[in-house]
């Protein structure tokens, strides 16, 4: 099962095969829609608690967009997408940290196969696209022949390797990081590992973060100024 | 053989030139927190966008490793 590849089909959605990444998505999701849930169930005026966390976690992320693409109403529409990303994928990422996780086939972040990392990097791409029509209008096609029509395949290159980057990043890094701890956990059942896991708690809050960073400043680059 | 050879040198001459790069880029990011402190949170997501492209690089090779050994 190398590239991360068990298929292990549970059930089917119409032609849809569910396979454990969805289940597991679906039980992230869960999570923190459950955890959101019971930050804001009765707001009080001086937050406390989990609403104090989630009330830092958003004016941080606002202040840290608006800084990042200069234009307030940019990063007040996309703030809550990006956040999204965020949280998305840090919960991935740490799923794969479970206790016991590596022993129980199917029990792999999802962040580390090919399809979840794309699907994530192909909506960066529409909002960067959107964000650029709903900034421009028509004007924003000027962008693809920005000095000169010559530069035309460049510009359509840069488009599509940017979410091939996203995509492969994100990718390579957590399913290395999983690859590395397995091959420990072979070599070594106990101890070492642990050192190596607890590299894996900060790359992936660093992927999760470079992820949200990126797919902010593309939409910065494509709500910008200049074309 | 030659494909295990092949994937070791992909992923070893990657993490060379992506080691080398990540070395001079946060050594002059620290130089540059260290002179003007009040600009370290720009600097320093300056650094992690940089260090995500150089990575980036380094990551390729591994694929092309990861594919290598699928191969083997």
């Amino acid at each position: 099962m190398i590239f991360g590849m068990w298929d292990g089909v549970y059930f089917y959605l119409g032609p849809i095969p569910v396979d454990h990444l969805i289940v597991t998505q679906w039980v992230i999701v869960a999570a923190i829609g459950l955890i959101a849930f019971f930050a804001t169930r009765n707001m009080q005026l001086c937050p406390k608690g989990l609403q104090n966390g989630f009330e830092m976690l958003i004016v941080w992320t606002y202040d840290f967009f608006t800084q990042l693409m200069d234009k307030e109403h940019v990063a007040k529409k996309y703030a809550p997408l990006l956040s999204t990303f965020f949280l998305f994928i840090l919960f991935s990422n740490y799923s794969g940290l479970i206790p016991g996780a590596a022993h129980i086939q199917g029990f792999q972040p999802p962040t580390s196969n090919w399809n979840v990392t794309v699907t994530l990097a192909l909506i960066t791409v529409l909002a960067v696209q959107s964000s650029g029509f709903a900034e421009h209008g028509f004007h924003y096609l000027g962008h693809f022949v920005s000095p000169n029509p010559l530069m035309l395949p460049l510009n359509l290159l840069e488009e599509i390797t940017h979410p091939l980057s996203l995509t492969v990043r994100l990718f390579g890094n957590i399913f290395g990081e999983e690859m590395i701890i397995a091959y420990m956990l072979f070599l070594v059942p106990f101890l070492i590992p642990s050192a190596l896991m607890c590299l894996s708690v900060l790359l992936g809050a660093i992927q999760a973060i470079v992820f949200t960073i990126l797919s902010a400043s593309y939409i910065a680059t494509a709500t910008g100024e200049g074309h | 053989m030659g494909i295990a050879l092949g994937a070791g040198l992909a992923v070893s001459i990657a993490g060379l030139g992506g080691g080398v790069g990540m070395g001079v880029a946060g050594g002059k990011a620290i130089e540059a927190i260290a002179r003007q402190p009040e600009v370290g949170g720009d600097v320093r997501t300056l650094m992690f966008i940089t260090f995500a492209f150089i990575e980036t690089l380094t990551i390729y090779g591994l694929l092309i490793a990861f594919m290598l050994v699928s191969k083997m």
